[in-house]
């Protein structure tokens, strides 16, 4: 499947998602399961010693064993939390070994889920001059791995690693985007960074500490309403003496915050990465930690064929072990009855929800400039055919739009496939229409170049594309590029084709990590190259309004004016699958059961205890 | 002699800058930006250009060679600009931005693996198919000749993935009687070292096996229809003395060349043995660096492995020429 | 040639009735069949044929050559009172080499190329008994001393490539005669050499024969060459003897007639160029579908004088036609005397 695509994974390092609102089990379990961050379960999780296990008889969460996780992957992306970037990444660091001032709560239910805890912080943030001034207070007895405190300047020193772009690099950059540092002619932010220094009288009065080194205050250049989640992707500290630059992490292991350390990290086909306890956290300066396992350890360089098959057996270690990353298609009709319910004998220990992906595809709007060709192009769509040759029901529903409705309130239905196009089209596309459409449209039918990764699947995909385009009238061209650097082409207008196929996950439940991205020129995944003056303004009004729910109505709003646009045709929502060893369990899943988490698309790292 | 060996590596280490040259002429010429694949999310004008910067990229190609060129001899920093740059002394093979490592070190871990992995595999299909081989051989249209080569046939027909496969699903997951392979050095672990390598030195050995024992069968037959051999008897020496000193010495001669040549192409890495049983090898390692377009990685491992190619082509053609005297380097 | 040897009761090698058969798919091939010689001690004697009439396969059979999992021998063969045939493998083994030696038609690829000339002559002598490198070395040395190799002592170390053709057949005879045999079967030996070195050769093992009293099979084609070396002359057609005399006698009055073709093939300084060669026609029978009666009658173009049509049906027996001399014919001798005298008469140049 695509989604397996090394290319396409590199390209959509991730960020969050909430709100699960089509999952199965998702609105049954909302009430009966506490929020993880208010409510400590009834076990003291003390470091370095044997845990106190007060509860002997009853069922729950429990301290102690190793935690196995199984991955495809050589590596880690990247350890250095300026630079970790990518979904299940940061869903792991964020529960073992880096704290940031703010994190998403362990939850099945995603709205739940996608509210923000207090982490480092006493609570979620302060905003004040209309959300241009963000304020955090730091908890008392924080420490790194070494003992020292983590203070303010920790903080600012890790967020103004960001900076310095010749070096730390793949990583998120809201820091660059958001705090009030002038921007050079050039584009590029006045401060360097604090390897080159330049700027640094810049930086330090965009982020300012209060003298005790307990309050930390970040002036934005622009009302920023989600601050308090911008916070979670890059903001973790890192203490200025330890920092070696680009081999951060790596060459040594990376000072931990969290309640474990990296014991020892090698990559490759066998690689191993283990982590331990780490001796100087403590549960007292921290409630939204609750680190059952005593260890971790990663499994690099695994086939993922054989990462399904080890789980599906559960043997050995094996049954204390989850994959990192999702299933394999061959083995979905083994674990599950249907796209959405595990077979019997898998409940609680498998799952099949959204991910936090959206697939398109972008036209690119300067070469295809006419209104009623492009809602052509999406009535001819046989996005029937496209779903079956993808994976059929277990790659995910049809898209309306590209606000996926695990992000929560900023979905609503578009009516893209019932209203917009101007009348109903259904799933396997109506040619009839579409040639009507290209008539209407004042221009004769265009030749039409498709852009697609080659793959095998893309490759079937492409062929569906072409003869349902054609169906209509259009003449359509391929154009197949290599797989590992279908963006990096796509993204050149003048190596791109016409259309091709696109996919997007969001940073954090807002869609405000979605539309602007997407539409706008300084989004950075334009790949449509929309540059619309009036709509740049209303994207603005959007990102800076402060009364959340006022500000779902607006993306709802943008999300339609999108589809309207046809800027890219919907094509899916896609589910992703996941599978546990048979003696793990979560603090706060149905029955203690396996759930993915929506923050991030991922497995509930800091959730998961030993069942003994 | 030694003139010759002298003329073959100046050759080696033209073909080797030839090579290296070609490896990043080819990558420039491939579509996509790595600058841009290895910017991360959503990257902006600039950001690309920044970490092209860091890259090395941004240089001409023809400085960017010659940067790789004095690292090998001098030794190269990369990121200048951290609190702790990255010191790559000579012969700095370069550094790898993707994995934060490098390149040198990165080969040097997953060399060890390939070199258990051939070794292993290689001294089980030069054992088993040379002695089914001659036992063949010597049983020539009897029974035994005819059961070795219907084995062969089967052992040749079936691809490598599917043997892996196979023996993983049955071997591993089914009947439990080994652990997942799980690689660790043989000097630190003996005997989970033999748990994970029996598997791919078995499907590594079973393909060359075949291919090994039809070669010794027809060879030795040949060589047993040779007039020295008929000689050798006729002077009245024993049967095993004309078997083996005068037809199997002849008659393995040119399996000298070929078991020197697929032992160099699996010291370059068994992609996909390596692959399907999770070893850390240099094929896996090659696989990755191709498909994260890591410029550095792909050119050492070119560099390292054709290095191994042509050195171990050199020894063969020596040991060939030690071993018949009729052969002459010049 | 005349040769001193003691008359004895018994010759020095008897072979009777010797049949050499090997099982194929096609069916058996019967490579020799009720072949019987006997040669006294120090005689030479030459075994003429074409390719595949057997002659190859009987000097194997002598040496014990022949791989027993493949071919049935039968009948006998008694070298110097002792039988050979019913002899144990390890028995044969001991007598190859030390008392009856072979030299063979290539000495290139009879050679064994990985090895030094001196080290494959020293592993005959260590074949058969235990001596000191350092003297067996010295052995070799005068051996090819012996047949006429230059500067030995540099050629001892010489590989068979480095050797001229004619240098490697002499390296053969060198290490055929390093233990002294009684006898040595030489297999077409000069064949694939030169002319010029051809006569060198046979010279060669003429005189060592002389020297070292030597029973000598001379296995050969080429009636050309026989007139100089042998004593006696045996055809082989068929994997069957079909004439036997001494060479002078089967010179001058050959009466077999495919003994009379092959001298009618020979080329000949002492023959007028207008007398054309006459090469048998026809080819020679497979050894798997013998011919029912006599195995020459297909080429033969005398047989419509034998009444009946004897040569179709019966197999001709070899017969005495004078002392020494047996033929296998069903002409009547007189008319194969005629036939003869005829045909020596063109080749002789008269009318």
């Amino acid at each position: 499947m695509d989604r397996m695509d090394k290319g396409w994974f590199r390209a959509l390092t991730l960020g969050a998602v909430a709100a699960l609102a089509l999952s199965a089990c998702g609105g049954s379990t909302a009430t009966s399961v506490p929020s993880a961050a208010s409510q400590a379960p009834g076990v003291s999780t003390q470091p370095s010693t044997a845990p106190a296990t007060t509860a002997p008889a009853t069922a729950g969460p429990k301290s102690g064993g190793t935690v196995y996780l199984l991955t495809q992957a050589d590596q880690f992306d990247q350890i250095d939390p300026q630079r970790a970037y990518t979904g299940e990444d940061l869903a792991f660091f964020s529960a073992t070994i880096y704290r940031s001032l703010t994190a998403f709560t362990y939850s099945p239910d995603n709205p739940t889920a996608s509210k923000l805890s207090a982490d480092l912080a006493t609570d979620t943030g302060t905003p004040t001059d209309g959300a241009k001034t963000w304020t955090f207070t730091l908890r008392d007895g924080v420490t790194f791995q070494d003992g020292s405190p983590i203070t303010c300047a920790d903080i600012a020193y890790g967020a103004s690693r960001t900076f310095a772009t010749d070096v730390i690099n793949q990583g998120p950059t809201y820091a660059i985007a958001y705090l009030d540092i002038p921007t050079l002619a050039d584009g590029t932010s006045a401060y360097k960074g604090p390897y080159k220094g330049t700027g640094q009288d810049l930086y330090d009065k965009a982020v300012t500490c209060s003298p005790d080194g307990k309050t930390i205050t970040f002036h934005l250049k622009l009302a920023v309403a989600d601050f308090n989640y911008t916070v979670t992707l890059g903001f973790s500290p890192v203490p200025k003496a330890a920092d070696t630059g680009e081999s951060y992490g790596v060459a040594k292991p990376p000072v931990a915050s969290g309640p474990y350390m990296v014991q020892s990290y090698a990559t490759g086909k066998g690689g191993k990465m283990i982590l331990v306890r780490n001796p100087k956290w403590n549960q007292a300066s921290d409630s939204y930690h609750h680190p059952y396992p005593d260890q971790w350890e990663v499994d690099f360089g695994l086939d993922p064929k054989v990462i399904d098959q080890r789980l599906i057996q559960s043997t050995g270690n094996d049954a204390f072990a989850m994959q990192y990353g999702g299933m394999q298609p061959e083995n979905l009709a083994t674990v599950f009855a249907d796209p959405k319910t595990p077979n019997t004998q898998f409940v609680g220990r498998a799952d099949s929800s959204y991910d936090i992906y959206d697939r398109y595809l972008w036209i690119n709007v300067q070469k295809v400039s006419n209104l009623q060709i492009r809602q052509a192009m999406a009535a001819a769509l046989d996005r029937s055919a496209l779903r079956k040759n993808a994976g059929g029901d277990f790659y995910g529903d049809y898209g309306d739009g590209t606000i996926k409705p695990n992000i929560g309130a900023d979905y609503a239905p578009t009516g893209m496939w019932d209203t917009l196009l101007g009348q109903k089209i259904p799933d396997t596309g109506d040619p009839a229409y579409a040639k009507s459409l290209i008539a209407k449209s004042g221009v004769a039918a265009p030749t039409l170049t498709y852009s697609y990764p080659d793959t095998p699947v893309q490759g079937k995909a492409a062929a569906i594309v072409q003869a349902s385009l054609q169906a209509a009238g259009f003449t359509v061209k391929l154009q197949p590029l290599p797989s590992g650097s279908y963006y990096s082409t796509v993204f050149d207008p003048k190596k791109a084709g016409d259309f091709g196929t696109g996919g997007w996950g969001p940073d954090w439940p807002n869609a405000s990590t979605v539309i602007p991205p997407l539409f706008t020129q300084e989004g950075g995944w334009d790949l449509s190259q929309v540059n619309d003056t009036a709509f740049n303004a209303e994207v603005k009004a959007a990102q800076t309004e402060t009364d959340r729910a006022k500000q779902s109505t607006l993306w709802q709003a943008l999300n339609v004016e999108t589809m309207k646009n046809v800027w890219v045709i919907p094509t899916f929502f896609p589910l992703a699958q996941g599978m546990i060893g048979t003696k793990l369990a979560t603090g706060t899943g149905p029955n203690g059961g396996f759930y993915r988490w929506g923050p991030y698309g991922s497995n509930p790292y800091g959730d998961f205890y030993v069942k003994q | 002699m030694a003139a010759y060996v002298v003329r073959r590596l100046i050759l080696m280490v033209a073909l080797l800058f030839v090579l290296t040259a070609a490896v990043f002429v080819l990558f420039t010429l491939l579509p996509g930006d790595p600058a841009r694949l290895t910017c991360g999310k959503a990257c902006s004008a600039q950001t690309i250009e920044a970490n092209r910067h860091r890259l090395g990229y941004d240089q001409p190609i023809l400085t960017q060679y010659e940067e790789f060129l004095s690292g090998l001899f001098v030794g190269r920093t990369f990121s200048a600009d951290s609190p702790e740059p990255i010191v790559c002394n000579a012969p700095c093979l370069g550094y790898s931005f993707t994995r934060h490592e490098q390149v040198l070190t990165l080969i040097a871990k997953a060399a060890p693996t390939t070199f258990w992995l051939a070794i292993g595999a290689f001294i089980m299909w030069i054992i088993t198919g040379i002695s089914l081989g001659i036992f063949a051989a010597l049983n020539h249209g009897h029974w035994p000749d005819r059961l070795v080569m219907g084995i062969s046939l089967v052992g040749y027909s079936l691809p490598s993935f599917f043997i892996g496969l196979v023996l993983i699903f049955f071997v591993v997951i089914k009947w439990s009687w080994l652990p997942f392979p799980s690689y660790v050095s043989p000097f630190d672990n003996p005997f989970q070292f033999l748990q994970t390598m029996i598997l791919p030195w078995i499907v590594l050995a079973v393909l060359n096996t075949a291919f090994y024992m039809r070669l010794t069968r027809n060879q030795v037959l040949e060589t047993l229809n040779e007039d020295y051999v008929r000689t050798a008897r006729a002077k009245g020496l024993p049967e095993r003395t004309v078997v083996v000193k005068h037809a199997l010495r002849a008659g393995l001669t040119p399996l000298v060349t070929a078991a020197g040549m697929d032992l160099a192409y699996l010291l370059g890495g068994a992609i996909i043995t390596e692959s399907i049983f999770n070893l850390p090898g240099l094929g896996a390692l090659a696989v990755s660096s191709v498909l994260e377009s890591d410029l550095p990685l792909i050119t050492g491992i070119t560099l390292v492995t054709s290095t191994v190619i042509i050195v171990a082509n050199l020894v063969v053609d020596l040991l060939y020429a030690v071993i018949d005297p009729r052969v002459r380097l010049a | 040639m005349t040769t001193p040897g003691r008359p004895a009761e018994h010759p020095f090698l008897e072979i009777k009735d010797l049949g050499v058969a090997f099982p194929t798919e096609d069916g058996l091939v019967r490579a020799v069949e009720g072949v019987s010689l006997s040669i006294e001690r120090g005689r030479t004697l030459a075994i003429v044929g074409e390719s595949g009439s057997g002659k190859s396969v009987t000097a194997q059979a002598i040496m014990g050559l022949i791989d027993r999992k493949i071919a049935t021998v039968t009948g006998e063969i008694w070298l110097d009172g002792q039988e050979l045939i019913g002899l144990p493998a390890d028995d044969l083994q001991a007598l190859r080499g030390a008392q009856v030696a072979m030299i063979f038609q290539d000495p290139m690829s009879s050679l064994h190329p990985f090895y030094r000339v001196g080290d494959q002559i020293t592993e005959a002598i260590n074949a058969h008994r235990s001596i000191r490198a350092k003297a067996a070395r010295a052995m070799a040395l005068e051996m090819l001393r012996r047949v006429g190799i230059p500067a030995p002592e540099r050629r001892i170390d010489d590989y068979p490539h480095q050797l001229s053709g004619g240098m490697r057949q002499r390296v053969m005879i060198a290490m055929a005669l390093i233990n002294a045999p009684k006898m040595l079967i030489a297999d077409e030996p000069t064949t694939a050499l030169d002319v010029t070195v051809q006569a060198q050769i046979l010279e060669l093992i003429t005189s060592l024969q002389d020297e070292f009293g030597i029973t000598v099979i001379m296995i050969t084609h080429d009636l050309g060459i026989v007139a100089d070396v042998a004593d006696d002359v045996a055809v082989m057609y068929g994997g069957r003897i079909v004439e036997v005399a001494p060479t002078g006698v089967l010179y001058a009055q050959p009466e077999m007639p495919y003994t009379l073709g092959l001298l009618s093939s020979i080329p000949r300084m002492d023959r007028e160029l207008s007398v054309r060669l006459e090469p048998i026609p026809g080819n020679p029978p497979s050894p798997i579908h013998l011919p029912l009666g006599c195995v020459f009658q297909p080429r033969c173009m005398y047989s419509d004088r034998v009444a009946g049509g004897a040569c179709l049906s019966v197999r001709p027996d070899l017969l005495a036609t004078a002392a020494g001399h047996l033929v296998r014919c069903h002409l009547p001798a007189e008319e194969r005397r005629q036939i003869s005298q005829g045909v020596l008469n063109v080749l002789a140049g008269g009318s």
